[in-house]
């Protein structure tokens, strides 16, 4: 539980990150024409974003989210910013008291 | 046997899971058209769409298997266990609960147990009333 914890939410904020930078090339790109840097940080985020479902998604079973929070977690890594705000809200409502419930096992 | 199966799929055939599989087929579609655009950008020779190339295929997977597990968890439901189990002995609903089966059976839980127990159960306790409510999220029942 810990592991699938920690590892979700180093991958939210890493893809989160990367998401973010995107974004900002992307905008810098319209000026510039100069596709190359999105190209290769789309890509990174693409292969984050594989890591990130993979790792995100036995979270979500275990918390036993219901479809809502399960595809908001799942969806949250595509979307700018929505990494935070998800894992944030995800912290509060489930992972905390769940991880309140089970520390021992 | 058969009596008590028939039911067990139903769920699979209501408006709201049908809906989903509709949004599932879908989506499913759609990455592979996309993952197929990407093989055409790639092969008239944008490099970098083969990375897309093979991404959306896997995104395509990722759907599928989310898609069979979820549906399989819906079929063999673990226990959860009402707050009223928690004055149950410990072994009593060992066999029906996925991590009560991990302690041992016929032994007393101690003290903190208890309260790890009691807290585990108020919080599925609170999932199951914001399954049942309509809350910001909703759930599948």
């Amino acid at each position: 539980m810990r592991l699938n914890v920690t590892l979700y939410r180093v991958m939210a904020y890493v893809t989160g990150v990367v998401l973010i930078v995107l974004c900002a090339f992307a905008i810098g790109q319209a000026f510039t024409n100069d596709a190359a840097i999105v190209n290769v940080i789309g890509t990174v985020h693409g292969l984050l974003y594989i890591v990130y479902l993979i790792v995100s998604y036995p979270l979500t079973r275990r918390l036993r989210l219901t479809a809502g929070p399960t595809v908001a977690v799942l969806l949250a890594g595509t979307i700018p910013v929505m990494t935070f705000v998800v894992e944030r809200r995800i912290s509060h409502r489930y992972i905390g008291p769940a991880l309140a419930g089970v520390t021992a096992r | 046997m058969p009596g008590t199966e028939a039911p067990r799929w139903r769920f699979l055939i209501t408006p709201r899971w049908l809906a989903w599989h509709l949004v599932m087929v879908g989506s499913v579609y759609g990455m592979l058209a996309l993952g197929d655009w990407q093989l055409h950008r790639a092969e008239s020779g944008n490099a970098l769409s083969w990375a897309y190339t093979f991404e959306w295929p896997i995104f395509a997977v990722f759907a599928v298997v989310f898609w069979a597990k979820t549906i399989r968890d819906e079929f063999h439901p673990p226990a959860a266990p009402a707050p009223e189990d928690v004055a149950l002995p410990a072994g009593a609903a060992a066999g029906a609960s996925r991590w009560g089966a991990a302690e041992p059976a016929g032994e007393p839980a101690a003290p903190e147990d208890e309260a790890e127990l009691a807290a585990y159960n108020a919080y599925l306790a609170r999932l199951h009333r914001e399954v049942k409510g309509h809350g910001k999220w909703h759930g599948l029942r």
